[in-house]
Formats: C-alpha cells, structure tokens, sequence
C-alpha cells in the first residue's frame, strides 16, 4: 500500500510502499510541485528506482528554477539506497 | 525446494510478485530487511524486462530458492530479442545535478545489492539468475 499525504504545514509524507505502479501517481502529484518542498519519509518503507527517478526529475526542475525539495526522516535503508544511486549527494538529506 | 510462478509481463503483475516474494520470505524466515533488498532487485529486473524487452508478451518465469546460506533469484524471459547488460550505460554516480542523467539507475542498484549476477541467452530464452548471500539471522 503506497498513500501521499499532505501535512499542514506544506511538506507531503510518503507512506508505505512506492514502486513502479505506485510511481506513477506519484509522479501526477510532484508534476505540480513548484515551490520548495519537504518531503517526510518517515513511514516510507520501499523505494525503487521508479520512485527515486520522480525524486530527481522533480528536484533537478526546481533547482533549474531556484528551489529545491528536502528530503527529511529517511529510514536507514533507504537512506543506504541514496548512497548507493549518489542521491545523497544531489539532495539535502535530514 | 524452488518455487516457481509465471507473470505476465506487464508493470501491473508487480503486486503478484511482490506477494509470492513475501510468501518465500515467510517460509525461510527470510527478515524484512533483506526481503526489502530481494523485492526490489526483483522488481527493477522485471520492469527492466517489460520495458526494454517488448519483443514478445510471453509470461515472465520467477523462481525463488534457498540454498547454502544464499537466496537464489531468477528471471525467464522466452522469445526475446538479446538483451546485453554491458551495453547499459554506468551511472556516474559522482555526477553533479546538472550532468546527473536519470537512466540506468536500477541496474546499478541491483548490481550494488546482490553478490552474483548472471545473464545467459540462447534459442531466444533470456535467464537472469542472482545470489543474495544472507545474513546469519536470515539463515
């Protein structure tokens, strides 16, 4: 099960499990991001390829255009997967 | 004991693959963060086959084992065009943002995650076969 929700101070939370079905929802609700964002994974478990290339397309655009996306609370794991793609040198993680 | 299942070869089998993987992980006291690992070589391996390899819709063969302190994936992909992961671009992952291209970051995942990784490919049968070795607390 993956859900996006959206907290009120602005940051959107991804929870449970992001795969490639699940990206391309995901990729709907980041196409209209267009101001800095943080993004929680504190209850994100699964991350594959699909959903770190939604990561990167959305963030490179908003750098192009001045922002950024902040990527906070990542479960070891994933953070470990950000290493290995180099993401942990893209992004500002927390 | 090998377990065997056959999906079709479409993005939309992933939760039936997802759910026969966690059946295995279940039965070899496999733990959920190695099965997390396993999940998602499966899953770039598969979609890598139901995008790249179109040539035909035949199902996709999965076959799981443990054996000797490893788990044993592979992938069967019948009558398809040859697929040559050397031709895949590396991903320089060193690479600033603005140079940062988006392709090819599944296949180095996966290569990163297990131990062994194989592609044979005869009379147009593509088999990707891996080994994860585990954890003691997996074995």
């Amino acid at each position: 099960m993956f859900e996006i929700r959206h907290a009120e101070d602005g940051a959107i939370l991804l929870c449970g499990r992001l795969d490639a079905v699940q990206a391309e929802r995901l990729a709907g609700v980041f196409a209209r991001i267009v101001t800095p964002t943080t993004i929680d994974f504190r209850e994100l478990d699964y991350i594959s390829s699909a959903g770190l290339g939604i990561l990167f397309a959305t963030h490179k655009r908003l750098v192009d255009a001045g922002g950024a996306l902040r990527l906070v609370h990542l479960k070891p794991h994933i953070r470990e997967l950000f290493g290995i793609g180099g993401f942990d040198k893209l992004f500002e993680l927390e | 004991m090998v377990r065997e299942r056959e999906f079709p070869k479409q993005i939309a089998s992933l939760e039936e693959v997802f759910g026969f993987l966690e059946g295995f992980y279940a039965e070899e006291g496999i733990r959920t963060r190695t099965g997390l690992s396993l999940s998602l070589v499966v899953e770039e391996l598969f979609t890598n086959l139901v995008k790249y390899n179109t040539a035909s819709r035949n199902p996709i063969v999965l076959r799981l084992s443990k054996e000797d302190g490893r788990a044993h994936l592979e992938l069967v992909d019948r009558d398809v065009d040859r697929f040559d992961p050397a031709a895949v671009p590396e991903v320089d992952v060193n690479a600033p943002l603005a140079e940062r291209q988006p392709g090819g970051l599944g296949l180095h995942l996966v290569r990163a995650i297990v131990d062994r990784i194989t592609f044979a490919y005869q009379d147009r049968v593509l088999r990707i076969a891996v080994d994860k070795d585990l954890e003691p607390s997996d074995v």
